[in-house]
């Protein structure tokens, strides 16, 4: 049972309220992401969850015991850093066996455990190595090791891949994925990046200004998010808004004229903001929303990312990857009824 | 100009350089290596400043080393360095280990250990004097007075005034000594300490093996820069014993006073130029010597 659960955490430096009421159950062996803007207090969240901050109320509970008042080593925790913190002056080894100073383990174990996050890290080749003589890639696995040979009943990973390449991160966030499918540890990942949310999540905890602003599977958040701030943080690109009014319970008006019928019903005269993803909104469809002339493209072969004009601003839709629309041409775009999303225009929830 | 116009890119660079160049070129040639050559020449000279130089070889070297004085010295100037540089850097180190963490008034405390490097050394030297003077005037045996310890003779006594004029030294190095460590303790990573917080880590093993192994090029840095601090010794010495200059008994006397009086008192420059190649050399050896046994394996 490794359990992890917030309860109203509210962080506080000086005045400023960086984590404003958080909560938080995480199940044992899941794989949890936190994800949003730089300041949104996601590494706030694991630096309390780790014991490197302190709480300022709340509670942080790990496996069934309160852990505010212990020290991060008493939490059965491990932490991979940003920049890894493998020390420079030490053997891969030795940075490994940092991780069991505080082991009661006789000499003989530490060495098999060693030997064993090694083979499983596949490093065994490297351990006599100092981190200047590794990779990017190689440190970063140090810095796994140095948390797996703890055996901790929570992984904390502070964005660990930013400081790698694209391909290399690709690739790390393979391996990480896998690596939590073979231990089955519980496991905190922080991030900006929502492609790696995405990619690596059981549930994705999605933070703007200390709130939470959805939890749910990465399915739930890219299909129903919870607001626009959520709807327009995943996916790439961005989800396109268009203001528009409800006219009448199952009828919104454009700022363009256009009326829109949806099946379900909408709460009457509220100021509206529809959002369409780029691939749920293509030229010449039969119904179209709304009309426009293309001023940018981008093939990506598959596919090509139309830009285009229209009354309601610029809007980023699908087109065709053979024969695209040229730039200039005027277009229709349309979008399924069911996958257009409306928010509330002032408060940004969903409302379908 | 077209001499110039007509040369390739490199060649105008190669003329820039040398142009730029011709400065401290001339610089370090006349007022670094001709004066140091000189000093190599006069030493196997016999020159009292006004008369003709003679030729004499090696004299003045075995002359050197059969001189009892001389010894003496050598022995003064090298436990200045052995006393003096593992002190003022462990003293500097913990200072700084600690200000380091200070938050309260941190940038005043700063200030304040800094100040003695600023203060001329000759003021410093004549307020120390004051400290170790005798019952009435003296603060020290004022103090040892008052609480009835015994009269303790700081700079008349052969044994104490070697470490009562090393004390002020150490003192006023250390505000820069101070500066650097606490500019090598901000230039590690806090993640490294995190890290090692959460592996458990006690703070006696992250100050051994991760702050101090860390600091290792400051530390190499200073050792290299006090030892030649102290090595050359003079100011604070000759301040505190201006009656008799390097004593008593020339108990406190450094090589660089030697070499003081034996050009400027005794005018023997052929003697004292001697004197000040194996002060160079000195320094050269326990410089190259410190920087191999540190260097990075």
């Amino acid at each position: 049972m490794a359990d992890l659960i917030l309860r109203d955490l509210v962080k506080r430096f000086d005045k400023a309220e960086v984590l404003r009421s958080i909560n938080l159950e995480v199940h044992d062996g899941e794989f949890v992401v936190f994800v949003g803007p730089s300041g949104c207090g996601k590494s706030t969240t694991l630096r309390l969850i780790a014991g490197l901050d302190d709480v300022t109320s709340g509670t942080v509970e790990i496996a069934g015991r309160v852990v505010n008042n212990l020290e991060p080593k008493d939490r059965d925790i491990a932490m991979v850093f940003q920049n890894y913190a493998i020390y420079p002056h030490m053997t891969v080894r030795r940075n490994i066996s940092f991780g069991l100073k505080s082991s009661k383990a006789s000499r003989a174990e530490k060495t098999r455990r060693i030997e064993e996050v090694a083979a499983i890290l596949g490093m065994t080749n490297l351990l006599d190595r100092k981190p200047a003589q590794l990779s990017g890639g190689q440190r970063q696995r140090v810095a796994i090791g140095r948390a797996m040979v703890r055996d901790p009943a929570v992984f904390l990973f502070d964005e660990p891949l930013s400081n790698l390449d694209a391909q290399l991160r690709t690739q790390m966030r393979l391996e990480i994925k896998k690596l939590h499918q073979r231990v089955g540890s519980t496991i905190i990942f922080v991030t900006h990046d929502q492609v790696e949310a995405m990619t690596m999540a059981d549930r994705i905890v999605i933070m703007k200004d200390g709130r939470i602003q959805q939890v749910g599977t990465p399915a739930d958040v890219y299909h129903s998010p919870a607001n626009m701030f959520v709807a327009q943080f995943i996916g790439a690109p961005s989800m396109n808004l268009i203001p528009g009014a409800v006219a009448h319970d199952h009828g919104v008006t454009l700022a363009s004229g256009q009326s829109l019928h949806f099946d379900r019903a909408l709460p009457q005269g509220r100021n509206v903001t529809l959002g369409i993803r780029p691939e749920d909104l293509s030229p010449d469809t039969p119904d179209a929303i709304v009309e426009g002339q293309v001023t940018v493209r981008e093939p990506l072969g598959h596919e090509t990312l139309i830009y285009v004009g229209t009354p309601s601003g610029d809007l980023i839709a699908k087109a065709d990857g053979r024969t695209p629309p040229e730039v200039g041409a005027s277009v229709r775009l349309g979008a399924l009824s069911q996958n257009i999303h409306v928010f509330d225009a002032d408060t940004g929830e969903a409302l379908l | 100009m077209k001499l110039y116009r007509d040369l390739t890119i490199h060649q105008k660079q190669i003329v820039w350089a040398w142009t730029f160049l011709a400065l401290p070129v001339l610089f370090y040639g006349v007022i670094r290596f001709y004066p140091t050559g000189n000093a190599i020449l006069i030493s196997f000279q016999d020159w009292n400043l006004l008369g003709d130089r003679t030729w004499t070889g090696f004299d003045n070297y075995s002359t050197l080393f059969a001189d009892p004085v001389f010894w003496k010295v050598f022995k003064n100037t090298f436990v200045y360095l052995l006393l003096g540089t593992p002190i003022s850097l462990v003293i500097s180190f913990v200072i700084a280990y600690h200000l380091d963490k200070t938050r309260f008034l941190h940038g005043f405390l700063r200030m304040l250990y800094f100040l003695p490097f600023m203060t001329s050394a000759v003021a410093m030297a004549w307020v120390w004097r004051w400290f170790y003077q005798p019952v009435p005037i003296g603060l020290f045996n004022n103090a040892l007075a008052s609480v009835g310890i015994p009269q303790i003779n700081f700079l008349n006594s052969t044994t104490n005034a070697l470490p009562a004029i090393l004390a002020p030294a150490v003192w006023a190095g250390l505000g820069f000594q101070i500066i650097i460590f606490m500019a090598g303790l901000r230039a590690i990573p806090r993640s490294y300490y995190e890290a090692a917080r959460i592996d458990g880590v006690s703070t006696w093993s992250i100050l051994w093996e991760i702050t101090l192994p860390l600091l290792k090029p400051t530390i190499v840095f200073l050792v290299v820069f006090s030892s030649i601090g102290f090595l050359r010794i003079f100011d604070h010495v000759f301040n505190m014993t201006t009656n008799n200059p390097g004593g008593p008994l020339n108990a406190t006397k450094p090589l660089v006073l030697m070499i003081y009086q034996t050009a400027f008192s005794s005018f023997d420059m052929g003697y004292a130029a001697a004197q000040t190649v194996v002060l160079f050399v000195v320094l050269l050896v326990v410089s190259l010597l410190q920087l191999r046994l540190l260097r990075d394996r």
